[in-house]
């Protein structure tokens, strides 16, 4: 966060704080001891730290967490959640966060986070198991990223790390049913 | 106590040499594990990303397909190798069985109800608690004697402690007392449980690069020989990204990274063929002869003559 944003708070600034509260992220009851970010494996690189997330949901400030690069770079390691003395879950709120930043349209540039999880869930949704083989030729398809890790694929095919064919799920019209049931009814997909 | 298995989809792919020694561990252990036969993806990452319902939805439905396993000693423990799948299905146990709102969008979902109350056990669990070091050490046939590990357990299995209950949160034990009963000098250290940065592994490289190095380096630094881990996003990052990082920060580490079945079928005198030690890319062998733990079957042309 750059020093010049303004910790400012937004009309009807409670509200996201509610709705993270709904998401189980309890944010209301962060003081702001920093140990998150302490202990936090990517908020050395992270444009907003833990605990700033957390002080601007607090503040309402909307457009500036739903914007950031640090909600799709949380690794979902839980070391936040697992030492904060006020158990505010942090890892929630990135769920949380990530979810509504798609929905709203408002996901960082240059993140190929959200196109990975579509694809994945995508292949869940289809086949009931995942098909890394599958995965990867798809997410570099759409990313554009045709080089990155091809000179693995050798490799991991003579180690027996990738299948050439996928495993496959029985009972696809139930699992199918699944995903319509969901929120997203895999919609994109 | 009877138990189901729920490999997960890494098992049948990056790794299955994760699947091969598991099964085979237990097999050498007496512990039957049948596989529940029409499980589905946890979801992983990308679902609890995405879709709340969705996130606890996926592993209901494998829960209810285990529940639907009961004999006569009643439902079955749910036995899970990797630590990403362990924590998605713990995860939707414990919110289900806690939140009654929860519990009946998931049973929307489903297409029917779902409690929350089929028990979910981590292998490392089952070996180092329901059967226990005596057990283990019973059936060591080769002791790793010399051979200095240090135990990673990554992210998911201790964490957060309220929810898997695996274990101390920072200072996990068990896979140290499982590797100690097969033999082996466990060294103290205090990477235990940082993270791999495993769910970047295709979408960030950098991430995942930067806190391996930090895993890597700490393990050389404290004198190991070797890597131990429990999950398959783990033991991939290490394994196969560890020249790149080599290469990247200009150091050197060589350290191979064993599965802790992979070692302790090792232990129990299984073939390197059974615990499919060909598909790790630090070659363990060199480590592994120094130390007078042979394992012929590892050899290229047995593998020819295998294929």
């Amino acid at each position: 966060m750059s020093a010049s944003t303004p910790l400012q708070v937004a009309p009807r600034a409670k509200e996201l704080s509610l709705q993270a509260q709904e998401a189980g992220a309890n944010v209301l009851s962060c003081y702001q001891c920093r140990k998150c970010t302490s202990g936090c494996p990517v908020s050395g690189r992270a444009d907003i730290k833990p605990h700033e997330l957390v002080r601007l949901v607090q503040l309402g400030q909307r457009d500036a967490v739903l914007g950031c690069k640090a909600i799709w770079e949380c690794t979902s390691c839980q070391t936040c959640i697992t030492r904060c003395p006020q158990k505010v879950d942090i890892a929630a709120l990135n769920d949380f966060l990530r979810q509504m930043s798609l929905a709203s349209n408002k996901v960082a540039e240059g993140t190929a986070v959200p196109a990975f999880n579509d694809i994945f869930l995508g292949t869940v949704r289809r086949l009931g198991r995942m098909y890394e083989m599958g995965l990867m030729v798809a997410f570099k398809l759409r990313t554009r990223r045709f080089f990155a890790d091809v000179g693995k694929f050798p490799m991991m095919l003579w180690k027996r790390k990738l299948s050439l064919l996928p495993s496959v799920g029985r009972d696809s019209a139930q699992r199918k049913q699944l995903f319509e049931r969901t929120k997203s009814g895999g919609a994109s997909r | 106590m009877s138990y189901v298995f729920y490999p997960g989809c890494s098992l049948e792919g990056t790794a299955r040499d994760f699947h091969l020694s598991t099964l085979a561990v237990a097999k050498g252990m007496g512990l039957a594990l049948p596989e529940i036969p029409d499980w589905i993806c946890c979801g992983s990452t990308a679902a609890h990303s995405s879709d709340p319902v969705l996130a606890l939805a996926l592993p209901a439905q494998n829960l209810q397909s285990a529940a639907r396993m009961k004999t006569a000693d009643g439902v079955p423990t749910v036995a899970v190798a990797c630590a990403a799948c362990y924590s998605r299905l713990k995860v939707a146990n414990h919110h289900i069985a806690r939140e009654p709102k929860t519990r009946q969008k998931v049973a929307q979902a489903l297409g029917s109800d779902y409690d929350g109350s089929v028990p979910v056990k981590h292998l490392l669990e089952i070996l180092g608690r329901d059967l226990g070091p005596a057990k283990i050490a019973a059936q060591i046939r080769r002791p790793l004697k010399g051979l200095k590990v240090v135990c990673y357990y990554g992210c998911l299995l201790s964490r957060p402690p309220e929810i898997t209950n695996f274990d101390n949160a920072e200072n996990p034990r068990l896979m140290d007392d499982v590797m100690e009963a097969a033999g082996a000098t466990v060294l103290d250290w205090p990477h235990k449980t940082e993270c791999c940065g495993a769910s970047f592994s295709i979408t960030d490289v950098t991430i995942v690069q930067q806190l391996t190095r930090e895993i890597l380096s700490m393990a050389r630094a404290v004198g190991a020989d070797c890597i131990v881990t429990a999950c398959p996003l783990c033991q991939l990052n290490l394994d196969m990204r560890q020249k790149e990082v080599e290469e990247r920060y200009n150091e050197k580490y060589g350290l191979p990274v064993f599965y802790f079945s992979q070692l302790l079928g090792l232990a129990m005198g299984l073939s390197g063929q059974e615990l499919s030690l060909r598909s790790l890319v630090v070659d363990p062998q060199p480590l592994l002869q120094s130390k007078g733990i042979a394992v012929t079957e590892l050899s290229r042309t047995s593998n020819e003559a295998e294929s």
